[in-house]
């Protein structure tokens, strides 16, 4: 009996204590931490079309279609077959592939989730953080040195 | 005047259209307050029919110190001089009343307060999002449940699983025919209203069996067993507690048993504590509680649903309106168990001191079946259900015991100190 | 405890010799040749005699735990391999290797020696196509019966669809349509009370429980057969999940394309599976691993297994309670703040991809502090909130009258059914290979291993609250270990090639404790850099394995409550 009446005790004080857990979240946009993996952000610019992310992708993701000189003329990824893996941003030696803090996509077929180096290329930064800097520290342990500003706009 | 006449006799058209024809096409809304309106009116009704009717009946022996519902309408109305036609729409008047009434506090307790209530539990919010402060989800809810697609299994036993969810909601509502909720609301008050009220709940059983036997679901078949056994474990010590309190109040009508526990019990200064039967016997309320929430069937006693276990017993192949009707009648059912142990236990519709006497009767009734419902949120989140075999052996060779004790005990007190 | 001892003198009188020296002699003539392996001798017999050679090391040797069974295809044969282990010392291992011919794939089943090789028989044999003579049931486990071909063998055509004639394969339904009628007659091949052997006795009922049902935690099935409230028999019908996970983990390269999957396995508690792949790789192409780096894996599996313990207990209490329990939600919220800390440091939320070969991918988030401190407040929580759910469940009358005594498993036959992790703790065997096996820095911190000897659905409970409470223990040693460590030697990586190739048929099997159980990982290389055989053993399948002693003659409800405490996650079990 003592055990049943702790347990009603220990919900009733949680009741009673008006205190929530629930993120509210389309009102208040949650705190994502700097190194979370979301929806990649591409930059043509930079990209040296050296197709390292294509190769490492475990699941075939990224698709890049090059011309006989090896020119890029196209990047798509489909994001909704990502498993957000970030492999593709950890091989690029010029960081043109980068997954920003992004996790808001929504489509009403698979096929919208193709997004070519356009849709890529205009990807928001979630709360207009460039996650690059809080993960730049690490960045060194894996492929060197990045080539100073970067700029994806 | 005259609209008021054509009113109620359009009405009563209506209403006697509808209890003689086919009550079950009509479309949801209108079926559930109509229906409900008419079999309220059958007994409340007869009961007063025959009040008016037959001078010999032991109804019309004793009149109380609050008129019925009935009579207080036709008076209102000036249907006085319509003999038994008066009475009639009167009662139905009434019946229709109060059936709207509980049924617009379980659309609030069901979709909404439910979801409140789990969520301060949970630390969680819960409905916010659809009108002030979730509000409106009851209106969503009602339109989603509504515009389901009525789904019908293969090998129903038809006119059995159309009927199970209808006999849910009333034979509910049809019990809160005899039970005094304070400023004068009281469809009837037979003799023998306390037995009526126990007889109109547990017709909810056969219910649940045909809703279990007829769906042709192995699921509703074992909730449907489940339901019969807890039932039949847990009636019996309910009525035998009640009985104690039968023993101290020598009558089964319900405004009596009210009125005998208006008188103070201990009077300190100040405070007056009444002689309300929780307070002068507290182990048989205990003992009430418990068979009440088993009877009704909430944790710990949900077993004839038991999600995880036989997924949702009785009501598996129930969809769209005729889940809204179970849903709606395990609601009521725990709004009647609530408004049983107000009136057997908590002094119906009185106030717990007499200064707060100035808030009227039914405002404290609603409150006391509220804090019951309170209750059984409160267990949901908080007692773990038990199981089966371990229910029927709480029942008999528990509460039984325990509930024949209570009534020797009392049956003792009250023959020699009384 | 009379079985242990012959055990130990066994053990006692073997000392002094070589421990393979041993093994050689008592198999004498029988085994054919030595086919060793990076973790532990190997012993190739002939396909006739595996019993015969099982029960010898089983009895004689004290190999009580076998751990996986690997099935696979050469170019010339087809061979099975039997790893075995001892429950008291899991770093004593032996494998048997069993070859059989192309044209007649045809081996001595195991499983009158370990229960538990009924269900990895069955696996090798839908996965891979050999035949265990003997078994008592050799039917396909993951694919449904249907399925033609064997998708892990070489001539496999996946291109090939699969086509599903009901005239050729009944109706699945059927067999309920028939209820208690010949319906419980078609699988009563595998119930051992024969209680429904007959079938004109109709008191019993098959009722399927499942694959969509609220207690089966996923799509789980289990075939039921009730008399009254009381199962009579149950089997596991798994499957519904399978994603090919061995074959897709065989097309990946092992420097990268591996790991990240081996999140989607026991996707509840991820990060024990992650190292379970890399401890597998790093063996087989000697890696090694920092130190740093091996603190920080310590740390951030431990939080893993608090994920998964916050999980089951929380949906056990939901199987117990009902609905709509608050512990749940509670338990959830502690879930959330942990995930809030590995989200910090791994970037994902649930599918962390924390592990790299040789290594982690991140440091500790900069600012350190702010992290460590964040940390320590959660671990400063913990006793708190762990004392409501001992409030909440394991101090409740009604959930003790639900759970003790229900769902028993004596710890021979969880020892026969090859159950580990917390199952097995909970009927007394004092087994963790983070102790037993050390891998990480788990030899040099100071925890405890938590066993219970009730064998109930209440004891596992308790077990896993408990590992709560140790692996609190471990994170708060670890993270005041990385607070003082050196700024220089802050080494996340040691220097792995960019591909990795392995020597040509080197075969390892090497596993670690997740939080449901053993998760063990074989791989065989083909001197490629992806795996030519890459085989998973899960926890949870082997736990599963073990409902059926568990809840035969239980209701319905101690069913559910021991499904729930067993805390199976169908994407480890089906792969
Ligand atoms: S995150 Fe991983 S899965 Fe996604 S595109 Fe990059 S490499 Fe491929
Ligand atoms: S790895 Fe970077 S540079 Fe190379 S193709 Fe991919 S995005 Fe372009």
């Amino acid at each position: 009996m003592i055990g049943i009446l702790k347990g009603m005790a220990t919900t009733l004080k949680h009741a009673l204590d008006g205190e929530t857990f629930t993120v509210e979240y389309p009102d208040v946009a949650p705190e994502v931490s700097p190194r979370f993996r979301g929806v990649h952000k591409f930059s043509q610019e930079r990209c040296i079309w050296c197709r390292q992310c294509e190769n490492v992708c475990p699941n075939d993701t990224i698709q890049i279609v090059t011309d006989s000189s090896r020119n890029g003329e196209q990047y798509n990824l489909h994001i909704g077959q990502c498993i957000y893996c970030r492999l593709c941003e950890e091989v690029c030696p010029v960081d043109a592939i980068l997954l920003t803090q992004n996790f808001e996509f929504t489509a009403d077929t698979k096929d919208e989730f193709v997004y070519n180096k356009e849709q890529l290329k205009n990807v928001p930064w979630y709360k207009d953080i460039d996650p690059l800097n809080s993960r730049n520290p690490d960045r060194g342990a894996w492929i060197g040195e990045g080539e100073g500003e970067v700029d994806y706009q | 005047m005259s609209g008021v006449d054509l009113a109620s006799v359009l009405l009563q058209q209506n209403g006697s259209g509808n209890a003689t024809g086919n009550a079950t096409n009509a479309t949801a809304g209108n079926a559930t307050n109509a229906t409900a309106g008419n079999a309220t009116n059958a007994t409340a009704g007869n009961a007063t029919n025959a009040t008016a009717g037959n001078a010999t009946n032991a109804t019309a022996a004793g009149p109380t110190s609050e008129t019925p519902l009935p009579d207080l309408i036709s008076g209102l109305l000036g249907l006085d001089g319509f003999g038994i036609w008066g009475d009639a729409v009167a009662a139905l008047l009434g019946a229709f009343l109060i059936a709207n009434v509980m049924l617009t506090m379980t659309a609030v307790a069901g979709p909404w307060a439910k979801r409140k209530i789990t969520a301060a539990f949970t630390d969680r919010i819960a409905v916010n999002r659809i009108g002030p402060f979730g509000l409106l989800i009851i209106v969503a809810d009602a339109v989603r449940l509504l515009s389901k697609e009525l789904i019908v299994p293969e090998g129903a036993d038809r006119p059995a699983w159309d009927l199970a969810p209808i006999i849910l909601p009333f034979s509910a509502l049809l019990g809160f025919a005899v039970i005094p909720m304070g400023s004068g609301i009281q469809l009837a008050d037979p003799e023998t209203g306390l037995v009526f009220a126990f007889a109109a709940a547990s017709i909810a059983s056969l219910g649940l069996v045909m809703a279990g036997y007829a769906s042709n679901n192995k699921y509703s078949m074992l909730g449907g067993l489940r339901s019969i056994a807890q039932n039949l474990a847990y009636e019996i010590p309910l009525v035998v507690t009640a009985a104690s309190v039968v023993i101290f109040t020598g009558t089964l009508r319900m405004s009596e048993i009210v009125a005998v526990q208006s008188q103070p019990l201990i009077e300190a200064g100040a405070l007056t504590i009444p002689s309300w039967f929780a307070f002068v016997n507290p182990f048989a309320f205990v003992l009430f509680l418990v068979a009440n929430m088993a009877e009704i069937g909430r944790n710990p006693f949900d077993i004839p649903e038991a999600p995880t276990e036989i997924v949702a017993g009785y009501q598996t192949e129930y969809s769209s309106v005729y889940f809204v009707l179970f849903y709606l009648g395990e609601f009521i059912h725990i709004f009647l168990g609530g408004a049983l142990m107000a009136v057997l236990f908590l002094g119906g519709a009185a106030p717990p001191v007499p200064a707060l006497g100035f808030i009227p009767g039914f405002v404290w009734f609603v409150i006391k079946i509220w804090a019951f419902f309170l209750f059984t949120q409160w267990c949901r989140s908080a007692v773990p259900r038990v199981r089966i075999d371990q229910l029927i052996e709480i029942g008999w060779k528990g509460m039984l015991e325990l509930a024949f004790a209570n009534l020797v005990l009392t049956a003792i007190i009250v023959g020699v100190i009384i | 405890m009379s079985l242990e001892d012959p055990e130990k003198e066994q053990q006692g009188a073997l000392e002094g010799r070589s421990r393979e020296d041993e093994l050689a002699d008592l198999l004498g003539e029988r085994a054919l040749s030595r086919d060793d392996h990076k973790n532990a001798p190997a012993f190739v017999i002939r396909p006739d005699e595996v019993q015969d050679v099982l029960f010898d090391l089983r009895d004689q040797a004290g190999y009580d735990f076998l751990s996986c069974v690997t099935a696979q295809e050469y170019e010339d044969r087809y061979e099975s391999i039997y790893h075995l282990k001892r429950y008291d010392n899991p770093m004593d291992e032996v494998s048997v290797v069993v070859p059989t011919s192309k044209q007649n794939p045809v081996s001595q089943t195991a499983e009158p020696v370990y229960k538990t090789a009924d269900w990895h028989e069955r696996e090798a044999y839908d996965l891979v196509g050999i035949d265990y003579e003997g078994h008592p049931d050799l039917r396909r486990i993951l694919l449904p019966e249907t399925w033609q071909g064997h998708p892990l063998s070489l001539d496999y055509d996946q291109d090939r669809p699969q086509i599903v004639t009901l005239r050729e394969h009944a109706n699945p339904l059927e067999e309920d349509q028939r209820a208690s009628g010949t319906g419980a007659n078609a699988h009563s091949n595998t119930v051992e009370s024969g209680a429904v052997d007959d079938a004109a006795d109709s008191d019993t009922m098959y009722l399927n429980i499942g694959p969509h049902h609220p207690a089966t935690h996923g799509v789980l099935h289990l075939k039921t057969i009730l008399d009254g409230e009381q199962v009579v028999d149950v089997e596991p019908d798994i499957g519904y999940l399978h994603r090919c996970e061995e074959q897709m983990a065989q097309q990946g390269t092992y420097r990268y394309q591996i790991i990240p999957y081996s999140d989607r396995w026991d996707y509840t508690a991820n990060m024990p599976n992650e190292w379970a792949v890399a401890r597998a790789i790093e063996d087989l192409a000697d890696l090694e691993v920092p130190e740093y780096a091996q603190v920080l894996r310590t740390m951030a599996t431990e939080f893993g297994r608090m994920l998964g313990h916050f999980l089951a207990v929380g949906t056990f209490a939901l199987d117990v309670y009902g609905d709509f329990t608050a512990i749940f939600m509670y338990a959830i919220r502690d879930r959330e703040k942990v995930q809030n800390i590995l989200e910090d440091l791994t970037g994902q939320r649930m599918m962390f991809y924390y592990f790299r070969l040789g290594g982690v991918v991140w440091d500790l988030p900069e600012p350190r502090e702010e992290w460590f401190e964040k940390v320590r407040d959660f671990l400063d929580e913990l006793p708190s909130a762990l004392e409501e759910y001992h409030d909440l469940i394991s101090q409740n009358e009604i959930l003790q009258l639900r759970t003790v005594g229900k769902g028993m498993l004596p710890k021979e036959t969880a020892k026969q059914y090859g159950a580990t992790g917390p199952v097995a703790r909970a009927s007394g065997i004092d087994m963790d290979l983070r102790r037993d096996d050390p891998y990480g820095y788990y030899d040099e911190l100071d925890w405890d291993v938590a066993v219970e000897d009730g064998c109930d659905n209440y004891s596992r409970l308790l077990v896993r609250l408990r590992e709560v409470e140790e692996s609190a223990k471990i994170i708060r040693q670890c993270i005041d270990l990385l607070e003082d460590w050196p700024e220089e030697e802050r080494t996340i990586q040691s220097n792995v090639p960019r591909t990795i190739r392995p020597d040509d048929d080197t075969e390892t099997y090497k596993a670690v404790e997740a939080a449901k159980g053993e998760m063990g990982v074989y791989i065989r290389s083909d001197g490629t850099d992806t795996p030519a055989r890459f085989k998973i053993r899960a926890g949870c399948f082997n736990n599963l394995h073990t409902l059926a002693p568990m809840s035969n003659g239980e209701y319905i409800p101690d069913l559910v409550a021991a499904l729930g405490s067993l805390d199976i996650v169908l994407g480890s079990v089906d792969r």
